[in-house]
């Protein structure tokens, strides 16, 4: 509504005054020109000795959180890369620079940015943009290019099934975070039957949702509740309400933070209390449990990765307990998955383009698709659809204000603790 | 009992939404402004209670005695620096005016205190009292009734004051305003800083409640938009009958036909009100 205020009064002023815009038209063409002149000069300068990556990014609006995190890991691997002398291609180092564009968390903005930067800002390889329904739609633009991309923060299959073949995605499909929670559930806790979804009504939180409703169908539990709320939802007492009075023993909800924390303070003012309580995708943020205090306990979730595994890599952070240092030094805070795969899909193209020797893009692309290595994130090998086949993510719960892995064997840090209060 | 859960729901949450609403409904309907800026205010109230509560350990009851005066200041400047230069051009003029100084409010926040959704939690928590299982959040009792002393106040202050007397003349009819002798530039400039008052009050009472950040003030202000048509602009009585019928809508929807349909049905009830009542519950023909 506010938009089509502005355009009217946009337009309204534009009429009235045609002959104003006439002369700010004239007295700014020669600064455009002369600011034409300047890039050129630049771009020309510096196409000799640097790589530029395009990074899409909703750095405002509501996904404006989401940006800064990706942002971080873009920035964390480009000082790394940079510091160590660039990228070499055939002998020769070349400099990271990333170019990043704003779309304003509006998804029609983001393919615009993406054809911008690939025609226009002349970058030589795309990071997607946030989340799987942007990452999708911008992907038809740099598929259309032949651009390599490298999708940071897209987990959801539909965004891979679409035949391309420059797209690579680091996060697993959504199901890989669903199926083993289940089954730890049912294996450490059989008395869980009756199971509440409440999802909130966006690509992935939905996603995942009706990924929980698959798999706890499939583990024989008792779906009593399955809802989606909207995108904004201000409240959400009439749905909780609804939620206690059918007495569930394990409560799954999706969102995004700003809902999670929102849901799980009106759940304790409501004085709601279950065995099990899960939600995706906020315990991961730090933010989540500084926020959330005492009432974050117990909460279980799972992410595609966390700071306690210990992985011995082959890429330019080495280990995943490298990463972290270098991730604290510089920000002061400790990573979680966003800014983690962020920083890997920098450090994969790395990889991929010192193996290639050269710039090419398809030459690029096919390192990417050939790519079976370990990384501080984990194993990476992309599968034929481009999407990452070779993670298990990690279940974690809130324990003591920390997150605590349950989940893989091999990184596990303790037990499920039962009783959301 | 779980109907009268929902009920209690929707009471609570209704004196929250009318909270929201007064300050823009008392802008709109003396100023015939609509005040875009309205849901950054209560942004940014959140932000001082949230401030002063972990920096100064000022809980937010005290807060509202910062808050008030302080936006109170900030609202008349505005009015009188920038939005009286304005005030007779078209609504078009005042509401990309205000539409201007929000963005430039929001993204200030953004910039100094991130986009993060950050949450004021009190300790030791309030909790909850129950009466026959019906369970009521202590702070959302508190700032429910908060909600209502500040509504009583608004009201007994443009029925017994003399300003209050002014501003409610200026609102029924400016020129005869202006020929009784009242100083109009001032009454707005009042008026647009007891509105922020509001806003700031309501932040305050909002950052105990919900998440606080600068993202999360367009839900606000929509909310308080749609209370307004509801209850009728510039009534102070309309806020809250405005406020309650809309909680209560989203609540009955939210149960029945799910909760993402609870907005969708809030939202046919404006358009159904705005055809078939457009002055509102409360609101009488003929004003603006």
């Amino acid at each position: 509504m506010i938009f089509m205020f502005q355009s009217l009064a946009a337009m309204e002023k534009y009429s009235m005054n045609k002959s104003r815009v006439a002369r700010y038209a004239r007295l700014a063409a020669p600064l455009w020109a002369a600011a034409v002149l300047c890039g050129a000069q630049t771009s020309n300068a510096s196409a000799e000795d640097v790589i530029r990556f395009g990074a899409p990014l909703p750095i405002t609006g509501p996904l404006a959180p989401e940006a800064i995190k990706q942002q971080q890991g873009y920035d964390l691997w480009a000082e790394e890369a940079n510091k160590a002398g660039g990228i070499s291609v055939g002998g020769k180092k070349y400099k990271v620079e990333i170019v990043y564009a704003d779309y304003q968390s509006n998804t029609p903005r983001a393919v615009q940015a993406t054809e911008q930067m690939i025609s226009q800002d002349n970058v030589n390889f795309m990071f997607g943009a946030f989340g799987s329904g942007a990452a999708k739609a911008a992907s038809t633009v740099s598929e259309k290019y032949k651009v390599p991309t490298l999708a940071a923060t897209a987990s959801s299959v539909q965004v891979y099934d679409q035949g391309y073949k420059y797209l690579f995605g680091t996060f697993t499909p959504n199901d890989t975070l669903t199926t083993p929670l289940t089954q730890i559930i049912k294996a450490k806790v059989p008395e869980v039957k009756k199971v509440a979804i409440l999802a909130r009504n966006d690509l992935f939180p939905l996603a995942i949702a009706q990924e929980m409703e698959k798999s706890a169908k499939a583990n024989g539990f008792d779906l009593v509740y399955f809802e989606k709320y909207a995108i904004g939802t201000l409240d959400h007492s009439a749905t909780l309400s609804q939620i206690k009075s059918l007495a569930p023993q394990w409560i799954f909800v999706t969102g995004y933070i700003n809902d999670l924390l929102l849901i799980r303070k009106q759940m304790v003012d409501q004085e709601m209390k279950a065995p099990i309580v899960t939600m995706i995708a906020g315990p991961a943020y730090q933010e989540f449990i500084e926020s959330g205090g005492k009432t974050a306990e117990n909460i279980t979730s799972a992410s595609w990765w966390h700071p306690a595994e210990r992985y011995e890599g082959k890429d330019i952070f080495g280990s995943t307990e490298n990463f972290v240092k270098l991730f604290k030094a510089k920000y002061k805070s400790e990573p979680d998955y966003g800014q983690a795969s962020a920083a890997l899909c920098g450090a994969l193209f790395q990889m991929a383009i010192e193996k290639a020797g050269s710039l090419d893009r398809d030459k690029v692309r096919d390192e990417l698709a050939k790519l079976d290595v370990v990384t501080f994130f984990g194993p990476v090998r992309f599968g034929a659809n481009g999407q990452i086949n070779s993670l298990d993510p990690p279940v974690f719960q809130i324990q003591g204000a920390k997150p605590v892995v349950l989940f893989p064997e091999a990184i596990k840090q303790g037990d499920l603790k039962v009783g959301v209060n | 009992m779980h109907a009268a859960q929902i009920l209690v729901n929707a009471v609570v949450l209704g004196c929250l939404y009318a909270c929201i609403a007064i300050g823009f409904s008392l802008v709109w309907g003396v100023l015939n402004v609509i005040n875009l800026i309205h849901g950054s205010f209560i942004v940014l109230g959140a932000y001082l209670a949230f401030g002063l509560y972990n920096a100064l350990h000022i809980s937010p009851w005290y807060s509202i005695a910062v808050a008030a005066p302080l936006f109170f200041v900030l609202g008349y400047l505005l009015q009188r620096l920038l939005l009286n230069r304005v005030i007779t051009a078209p609504v078009l003029v005042t509401l990309t005016m205000t539409f201007g100084l929000d963005l430039i409010l929001n993204n200030a926040m953004i910039y100094f205190f991130k986009a993060d959704y950050r949450k004021l939690t009190l300790t030791p928590s309030l909790g909850s009292v129950s009466i026959f299982d019906v369970v009521v959040p202590v702070d959302r009792l508190i700032a429910t009734v908060s909600a209502l002393a500040l509504t009583g106040l608004l009201y007994l202050l443009l029925r017994r004051s003399r300003v209050g007397r002014a501003i409610v003349a200026v609102r029924l009819d400016r020129d005869a305003a202006v020929l009784m002798g009242v100083d109009v530039k001032s009454i707005y400039a009042i008026a647009f800083g007891l509105g922020a008052a509001l806003a700031g009050c309501a932040g305050v009472l909002m950052a105990l409640i919900f998440p606080i950040s600068p993202l999360t003030s367009s839900g606000y202000l929509g909310k308080a938009f749609v209370v307004c048509v509801l209850g009728g602009l510039g009534s102070v009585s309309g806020a809250l009958a405005g406020g309650l019928l809309l909680a209560l809508v989203e609540g009955i929807g939210s149960t029945f036909f799910g909760p993402a349909h609870a907005t969708t049905l809030s939202f046919i009830l404006l358009i159904v009100f705005l055809i078939l009542r457009p002055q509102g519950l409360l609101g009488r023909k003929g004003f603006e």
